[in-house]
C-alpha cells in the first residue's frame, strides 16, 4: 500500500505550478525591495515583527516607523514577520551577514536572540524594543506607557456609568500587565469604588476569541474597556460596535479612526518618532547602545482623546493635563515594577 | 522573479542557506513526521504531537537546569531521552485512554496539545522562569547542555543527526522486524490482523503510540537543546500540525520523511528570504508555501492514478 514515491515524477503538474506560482508572485514582485537609494553603502534598516502589520496596532505601527526611516533618511529598508525564537535569531543573523547597519526586534522577546547573534557582527546594530539587554552594540529601546495607560484609567473612570470597566490583553506580558496595573490605578485615582475586569485572550491574532473575551466583560456591565491584543483587539472592537452604550480604548497605535463612534482615545506609542530617533543616531554614526527610555516627558507616548467624540467633562480633561503634566516633569511616577 | 530567486537563494543558494537555515528548520520536522508516519502507519491517528513536542522540550529544558555543570555527554543525553520519555509519557494518556476507554484518539491528543501549551505558559512564568521573574521565558541552558553542532561554522545540530539515524532505525523496524510487521497488519486491518494474524492490536497500538510520543518529545529537546537554548511560550509554530502533512506527503514512509522534512524546510527558509530580500508581504510567502504544497501532493495523486489505470489496462504490468 504505502510503496514510497519511487519515480516520483510531476512534470506536468510542476509546470501548471508555476504558473500558479508567477501568478502568486506578481503581486510581490511589486512590492519587490522598496528602495530610496542603492548601492554598497546604502544605510540599511531591517524590521522584523512577531505579527501582522496589518493590525492596525503594535505591528503597523512599527511599519510605519520603518518607512518613516526609508523616508527621511533614505534608508533601504526590509521587513520580516517572525513567530518562533528560532526565527528571531536566524533572521538576525541573515541581515547581520547582509551588512545592514541596524536592525530592530518589535518587541522584548527579540533580546535573547539580540544577545547571541550580535557579538557576531559587531557592525550592525541591533535594537528591540523592549528588553534590558544592553552590549557594544545590543540596545533596547524602553517606553513608559504605563503613564499614558494611567491617563486612560482617569477618562475611562469619568465616563463609566455603571462603575465598571475591562481590560483585555492578548497573552500575559511585562509591558501590558503593567500598562493595565496602571490604568487601574488611574481610574481609582478618579473613583476609588470603580472595579476593573480583566481578561487575557491567550494569543495575539484571534479576533474572534478577543470579541469573545468583550462580550463576556460587557455582560458583567463593563462599559469602558481598554484592549491590548493587535489583532486579537479587532474583535473587541468589534463586540464593542455591536453594543450599546460601550466605550474602547485603543492601544499601541492610534486607533481612533477604527471605530470612530464609540472610541474614547488610545494610549499611543508613536513608534515611527521613535524608531526615526534611533535611526538618525544609528545613520550618523553617534548612537551610544543604551536603554532608550522615552516617557511622557518626549511625547513618545501620549493619551489621544478621540477628537470625533466629546464626552470627556472639562474637569476631567483638565485633571488629565494636569497629570501629564506632572508625568512630564517626573514629578509623579508610577510603581510599575520592573516593566521592560 | 525576484521573489523566485529569493526563494531559491534562501533555501539552497549558499552553504549557510543550506546547512544553517534549511536544515535546521527540518530538523523537528523531520522527528515530528517520524512520530506522525510511525503512528498512521498502526491506524493510530495521533495529532498530538504537537503537545507531545512541547512536553519534550519542558522536559529536556528542566533537565538541562538541573544538571546545568554536569560534563556534555551527560547532559545531552539526559535532555534526549528525558524528552523522549517526556513525549512519551505526554502520548500515553491519550493511549491509555483509548485502550482502557475507548476515547477516540483524534480528539484526546488533539485536545491535549492545548493543555500542553498552557502547562507551557504555566512553567514559564513558575517553575521553569528566568530569574528575575520580569519575562515569560527560562533562563538560557549553560553551554555544557547546548547540543554540539555537527559542521564547523554551521547551526546544524545532534538533533539532525538523531532524525537521519532514526529514520533509518523506523524504516528497518518497519520492514524487517516481526513487531514491525504487526504494526503494518494493524495499520492495513486491525480486526483481520486480531481474527486471522493472531495480533494483539491493543497491545500494539498502544506500543506505538509511545514511540511516536517519544520521537515528538525528541523534537522537543532537540529544539531547546540545538536551537533556541531556553524554553518560550512560541517554541513551536506548529510543527506538530505540519507534520502531519510531512508523514503524509511521504506516505508514511520514514525515509522519505526526511525528503519531505527538507522540503518543508526548504520552503520555509525561502520564503523567509522572500520576505527579507525580495519585499514580498509576509502573507504572499505563507500562500505561496501553501500553494506549492498543494501543487505537490495533487502531483503526487495524478501519478497514482495514472499508475492505476496502467495497471489496469495491462494486469501484466503490475
Amino acid at each position: 500500500m504505502y510503496n514510497g514515491l519511487h519515480g516520483y515524477r510531476l512534470s506536468g503538474i510542476a509546470r501548471s505550478m508555476l504558473v500558479i506560482h508567477s501568478a502568486v508572485l506578481f503581486g510581490g514582485a511589486c512590492a519587490s525591495r522598496e528602495s530610496a537609494s542603492s548601492g554598497e553603502n546604502a544605510f540599511r534598516v531591517a524590521l522584523l515583527t512577531p505579527g501582522p502589520i496589518t493590525d492596525q496596532a503594535w505591528n503597523s505601527s512599527a511599519y510605519q516607523g520603518l518607512e518613516r526611516i526609508r523616508d527621511s533618511l533614505g534608508a533601504e529598508i526590509s521587513h520580516i514577520q517572525t513567530k518562533t525564537p528560532a526565527e528571531f535569531e536566524e533572521n538576525f543573523r541573515q541581515y547581520g551577514a547582509q551588512g545592514y547597519a541596524l536592525v530592530i526586534g518589535h518587541g522584548f522577546e527579540f533580546q535573547d536572540a539580540a544577545q547571541r547573534v550580535g557579538p557576531e557582527y559587531p557592525k550592525t546594530m541591533y535594537v528591540t524594543t523592549g528588553g534590558t539587554g544592553v552590549g557594544p552594540n545590543i540596545a533596547a529601546l524602553s517606553f513608559a506607557f504605563d503613564e499614558p495607560s494611567y491617563l486612560a484609567g482617569m477618562a475611562a473612570a469619568a465616563v463609566s456609568k455603571t462603575g465598571v470597566l475591562g481590560t483585555i490583553g492578548g497573552t500575559e506580558l511585562p509591558p501590558v500587565t503593567a500598562s493595565f496595573t496602571a490604568f487601574a490605578a488611574g481610574a481609582r485615582a478618579v473613583r476609588p469604588d470603580i472595579s476593573v475586569l480583566g481578561a487575557f485572550i491567550g494569543n495575539w491574532d484571534d479576533a474572534g476569541a478577543g470579541k469573545e473575551q468583550a462580550l463576556a466583560q460587557i455582560a458583567r456591565r463593563a462599559d469602558v474597556i481598554f484592549q491590548n491584543a493587535d489583532a486579537a483587539g479587532l474583535g473587541v472592537f468589534q463586540a464593542v460596535r455591536e453594543s450599546k452604550g460601550v466605550w474602547i480604548i485603543g492601544a499601541n497605535a492610534d486607533q481612533n479612526g477604527v471605530a470612530p463612534t464609540v472610541t474614547l482615545g488610545s494610549v499611543v506609542i508613536d513608534l515611527p518618532h521613535a524608531f526615526l530617533l534611533v535611526a538618525r543616531e544609528v545613520k550618523a554614526g553617534a548612537f551610544s547602545p543604551r536603554i532608550v527610555r522615552l516617557d511622557t516627558s518626549s511625547d513618545v507616548v501620549r493619551w489621544v482623546p478621540n477628537p470625533a467624540v466629546a464626552v470627556l467633562p472639562a474637569a476631567t480633561t483638565a485633571r488629565i493635563d494636569s497629570t501629564r503634566a506632572r508625568f512630564a516633569r517626573h514629578q509623579l511616577t508610577l510603581p510599575t515594577g520592573p516593566t521592560p | 522573479m525576484d521573489a523566485l530567486v529569493a526563494l531559491w537563494d534562501g533555501a539552497f543558494g549558499s552553504s549557510y542557506a543550506f546547512w544553517s537555515a534549511t536544515l535546521v528548520r527540518a530538523t523537528p520536522l523531520v522527528l515530528v513526521g517520524l512520530a506522525v508516519a510511525l503512528a498512521f502507519r498502526a491506524g493510530v491517528l495521533n495529532i498530538g504531537a504537537e503537545g507531545q513536542l512541547i512536553a519534550g522540550a519542558i522536559a529536556a529544558t528542566a533537565l538541562a537546569q538541573w544538571l546545568g555543570a554536569m560534563p556534555r555527554i551527560v547532559t545531552v543525553t539526559a535532555m534526549a531521552l528525558g524528552g523522549m520519555m517526556a513525549g512519551a509519557a505526554w502520548a500515553g494518556i491519550a493511549a491509555t485512554l483509548r485502550r482502557r476507554y475507548g476515547v477516540l484518539e483524534v480528539i484526546s491528543s488533539l485536545m491535549l496539545n492545548f493543555i500542553a501549551l498552557a502547562l507551557l505558559s504555566w512553567v514559564v512564568r513558575g517553575p521553569l522562569q528566568e530569574p528575575t521573574g520580569i519575562y515569560p521565558q527560562s533562563s538560557t541552558i549553560a553551554a555544557s547542555a547546548r547540543w554540539p553542532f555537527l559542521l564547523q561554522g554551521q547551526r546544524l545540530h545532534l538533533g539532525f543527526a538523531l532524525g537521519l539515524l532514526l529514520a533509518t532505525v523506523s524504516r528497518f523496524w518497519l520492514a524487517r522486524t516481526a513487531s514491525g510487521f504487526r504494526v503494518r497488519v494493524v495499520g492495513a486491518g486491525a480486526r483481520a490482523a486480531a481474527s486471522a494474524g493472531g495480533v494483539d492490536v491493543a497491545r500494539t497500538t498502544f506500543a506505538v503510540f509511545l514511540v511516536s510520543g517519544a520521537c515528538a518529545g525528541l523534537a522537543g529537546a532537540s529544539e531547546v537543546g540545538g536551537v533556541t537554548w531556553a524554553l518560550y511560550e512560541g517554541i513551536s509554530p506548529g510543527y506538530g500540525y505540519t507534520a502531519i502533512a510531512v508523514a503524509l506527503l511521504a506516505r508514511l514512509d520514514p525515509r522519505w520523511v526526511v525528503v519531505s522534512a527538507v522540503f518543508f524546510g526548504a520552503l520555509e527558509a525561502g520564503a523567509a528570504a522572500m520576505q527579507r530580500d525580495a519585499g514580498v508581504p509576509a502573507v504572499i510567502a505563507q500562500v505561496f508555501v501553501a500553494l506549492t504544497i498543494l501543487g505537490v501532493l495533487a502531483g503526487a495523486h495524478v501519478r497514482d492514478r495514472v499508475r492505476a489505470r496502467r495497471i489496469v489496462a495491462r494486469p501484466e504490468a503490475a
